[in-house]
This record gives C-alpha cells, sequence and structure tokens, in this order.
C-alpha cells in the first residue's frame, strides 16, 4: 500500500473519530492537532489506522510527524521495513 | 447516621431515562399507566448463547446538543447520564449559576461493565491494538468527566458507590453538601448500570436474579411483594436531581419539585447481600426523627421492594414494626425494572412525579400480596394526595438508606 493509500486512511480514520469534519477536503499538510484532535484522538487514529494496516508497531515509532503526510509516510516506511 | 437538613432544601430539577419512557412527561405517563418493557434483553454482550436473561432495555436515548465526536465514544451510562443530567438542567434553570457553586454525584460504581465485555472480546486476540480511549472510558468517574466537559460544573464532581443504594447515597451527599455550604447546587445522579452477562450470571447464580419460573412469560417475572416473586428483574435507569435551597432556586424562577426533609444512612455491618430488619428499622426511623415526622404524618411509601424473596419479607417486616402499615406504597421496580444504582434516584423522581400528579402509580403484578398487612396500590393507579413520603433503598454489603420527602405545595 503507498503512502497516497495510507493517508486516505488516516484521513478516513479522522473523520470516525471526529465526524464533524466529514466534509473537510484533507490535504497531506493537514496536522491532525489544528483539525481539532486531542492527544487521545491522535492515538485513537493511528491505532485504528495501524489496526486496518495489521502493522503491530510501537505508537512510540510515530511521535515525530508534523503533519499527516508525514504520518503516512512513517508508517509506509515501518510496513516496509517489518 | 441522619441528617436533619434546614428547612428550605429542596430538589428544584428532576431528569429521567427508564424503559417506560425518557424524560419525566413521559416517564409520569408511564407510570400511571402501569407500563412495561420487560423482555428477554436484546443489547449486545447481555446474553450468552444458551442464556435468556430477563429485564427491561430502554429505549433509543436522543442527544441532539452533544457533539458527534463526544457521542462516538460515550458509553450507554454516559449517554443516560447526559440526557437526564440535560432535562434536570433544563428544569432547574441553572444556566447562569456560578459553576464554581455546582457540585455533580454520580451515584454507582462498576457502571459499564458490558462495554468493557464487549471491547474485552473484540480485542482478546489484538490486543496491540486495543484502542487508546479504553483508557478513559473504563474508568466510573469518565462520567464525571463527560459530564463538566458539557455542562459547566467547576464545583467537584465524583462517583459514589452504594450498590443499589448508591442513587438514594448521591441524593443524600447532594444535600449535605448544599447544607454544609459547600456548594449552593449539587445534583446528583443514579447512574445506569450497564449489566454484562457476567453480572446477570452472577446475580442468578447468588439467587437475587428472577426469573426461572417466568421465564416464558418475562412480562410477569417482575413481581415485588408478590407470593410467586424469585428475585429482581434489571432495568436500565437513570435519574437526575438538582439540590439546593428554596432561596437560590427562586432567584431564578425554578419552582420546586419536592422538600427535603430528612435523611438517614445506617450499615448492618454485613459484607454480604443479605438483608437485615434491624437495619432497615433503624435507617426508617433516623430518617423520620431527622425530618421530625412520626410514622403517622407519612401518606405514601416508595419501599426497595425488588422482587427479593428475602428481602421483600424483611422489608415488609421492618415497615410494620416502624408502624407504617397504614401509608399507601407501590412497587416502582414492577414497572421500570431494578435499576440497581440508578433505583434510588429514579424512584425518589417518581415519588415527585407521583406529589405533582396527586395519584400513585400501578403495582404490576402485585396478584397476592404477600403481606396483607400492608397498604399496597394494586394493579390501578389510585387518587392520594401525598403530603410527606418515605423513600427508602438498600443495598448489598449491608447500606441501607432512607430519604423524607414533602410535598412543597402543601
Amino acid at each position: 500500500m503507498s503512502s497516497d493509500a495510507i493517508f486516505k486512511l488516516i484521513a478516513q480514520h479522522t473523520v470516525e473519530v471526529i465526524p464533524e469534519l466529514e466534509d473537510h477536503a484533507f490535504q497531506r499538510s493537514d496536522s491532525l492537532g489544528n483539525l481539532g484532535a486531542n492527544s487521545l484522538d491522535r492515538s485513537e487514529i493511528l491505532m485504528m489506522t495501524l489496526e486496518a494496516l495489521d502493522l503491530k508497531v510501537p505508537a512510540v515509532k510515530f511521535h515525530g510527524p508534523k503533519n499527516i503526510g508525514e504520518l503516512a509516510d512513517a508508517i509506509h516506511e515501518q510496513r516496509v521495513a517489518v | 447516621m441522619n441528617s436533619a437538613l434546614p428547612s428550605d432544601l429542596i430538589i428544584s430539577g428532576m431528569g429521567v431515562v427508564s424503559p417506560i419512557g425518557i424524560g419525566i412527561d413521559a416517564f409520569r405517563t408511564g407510570l400511571l399507566r402501569g407500563d412495561h418493557r420487560f423482555a428477554i434483553m436484546q443489547r449486545p454482550g447481555r446474553q450468552t448463547e444458551d442464556s435468556a436473561f430477563l429485564g427491561a432495555e430502554c429505549g433509543e436515548i436522543h442527544l441532539p446538543r452533544v457533539p458527534a465526536r463526544v457521542l462516538r465514544a460515550c458509553s450507554l451510562p454516559g449517554k443516560a447520564a447526559l440526557a437526564a443530567l440535560d432535562e434536570a438542567w433544563q428544569n432547574a434553570r441553572l444556566d447562569g449559576v456560578d459553576p464554581s457553586r455546582i457540585g455533580l454525584i454520580i451515584g454507582g460504581s462498576n457502571l459499564q461493565q458490558r462495554e468493557l465485555t464487549l471491547t474485552r472480546q473484540k480485542y482478546a486476540e489484538r490486543l496491540a491494538f486495543l484502542r487508546p480511549t479504553y483508557a478513559m472510558t473504563f474508568l466510573d468517574s469518565d462520567l464525571c468527566g463527560l459530564c463538566t466537559d458539557l455542562f459547566p460544573i467547576r464545583g467537584f464532581a465524583y462517583t459514589l458507590g452504594g450498590a443499589s443504594a448508591a442513587g438514594q447515597l448521591a441524593v443524600i451527599q447532594a444535600a449535605d453538601a448544599v447544607a454544609s455550604g459547600r456548594v449552593d447546587v449539587a445534583v446528583a445522579v443514579g447512574a445506569l448500570m450497564d449489566l454484562s452477562f457476567w453480572e446477570c450470571a452472577g446475580f442468578r447464580a447468588a439467587g437475587a436474579m428472577g426469573s426461572e419460573r417466568f421465564a416464558e412469560a418475562p412480562e410477569q417475572a417482575c413481581r415485588p411483594f408478590d407470593e410467586q416473586r424469585d428475585g429482581f428483574i434489571f432495568g436500565e435507569n437513570c435519574a437526575a436531581l438538582v439540590v439546593e435551597r428554596a432561596e437560590t432556586s427562586a432567584q431564578r424562577g425554578a419552582a420546586p419539585r419536592g422538600l427535603l426533609r430528612g435523611t438517614a444512612v445506617v450499615m448492618d455491618g454485613n459484607r454480604y447481600p443479605n438483608p437485615n430488619a434491624d437495619g432497615e428499622v433503624r435507617v426508617i426511623r433516623e430518617a423520620l426523627q431527622a425530618a421530625d415526622l412520626k410514622p403517622g404524618e407519612i401518606d405514601y411509601i416508595n419501599p426497595h421492594g425488588t422482587g427479593s424473596p428475602l428481602g421483600d419479607k424483611t422489608e415488609s417486616e421492618a415497615l410494620l414494626q416502624c408502624g407504617l402499615e397504614h401509608a399507601p406504597l407501590n412497587t416502582t421496580k414492577s414497572l421500570t425494572g431494578h435499576g440497581l444504582c440508578a433505583a434510588g434516584a429514579v424512584e425518589i423522581a417518581a415519588t415527585l412525579v407521583q406529589m405533582e400528579a396527586g395519584r400513585l402509580h400501578p403495582s404490576r403484578n402485585l396478584d397476592a400480596p404477600m403481606n396483607g398487612a400492608l397498604n399496597f396500590v394494586g394493579a390501578t393507579a389510585r387518587v392520594q394526595n401525598v403530603h410527606n413520603a418515605l423513600c427508602l433503598s438498600y443495598g448489598f454489603g449491608g447500606v441501607n438508606t432512607a430519604v423524607c420527602l414533602q410535598n412543597p405545595r402543601g
């Protein structure tokens, strides 16, 4: 799965956690925090995405990314590494 | 331990979620009509492959003002608490009250067992993907966070355990918090206890939950004080009650729904589920003393009356020992089911609703009252002006509570 496909998966889970974003046009440059996701929301979105990908990697591996695009890239790299 | 309360302590707002109606108006209609929703329970997590536990489940709870993102991770007890609190809040016109002078007590513990069971089933083989929100939602006190996140309550908020007396215990604590001046307004919530099949099986194994006898006739299963009773039948219930002084409610134009005259809490010194007539007699006498009332002045009793073979027998004996045989009583749980930690709060709401209506609701399935000396309301509602009411709650672990309420309209 490409980084873009993972980005779409993250966007889908973000809408699931914050239904108010249903009509938002997600960009790779969007940060989850700026979209209104608190720390627990962000953990939830990440875990839902890891579960969808069946990727068992500690969440601490994804503390660096500043936006959804970078998070998608980081998850993609971990998938490749695993 | 009894509490003689200030003479102007009142309940100024009420909200209810119950199987017979969501909202006070629907609840009143359901009560006075003698409605019920007893059936084999259908909610996910309530049954195993070979169980058929009976109970009364409530209808869908609508929360149009609660953001969708909050509702996504909101348990059934959370939704019920929000609905009851919202109704009570509007009813008491609490908008504009200094938030730091409002407190919240959530009566109940181990509230979200069904949600926990479902989560554990889902992630048993996939623990690595357990949702992070579980760290928040498994806590009973998540209900405190939820309610204070959405309502301007900044004084205090905590949960309060007391088994099946927890709802009434919350009201008693709310009364004490206002009487002491700690806050101006205290909201007591008797929380919905969301049982999973584990708790149902445990209660059944302990002989507390019925009904094997009426397994094929769920509508007949819940029958407090009847000769054929074989245990309590669960019901999904929740109530919120706003406690304050008459003076503060009058400033907002909120009319008193009931006066809180006296309360009492008494422990049996017994860890186990069995009731104790001495404890029940003591709590009734202490509450009457706190309210400065004689037994003959009580003109309505809302008993604990669960349908427990021993519990109802013990309660009947205690009522007779206290000289209360004259007072009309009915069985709210025969309509709502046993709300466990919610019951005491829901039944105070039921008492106030009946005071206002000047009618006592019917008792379902009381075909052969086990004690002919008590003045039960039978299968039809009865016209009755209630001036002084006595509400009783008893819980596992030897906790007994009593509250005396007075009609503010005389």
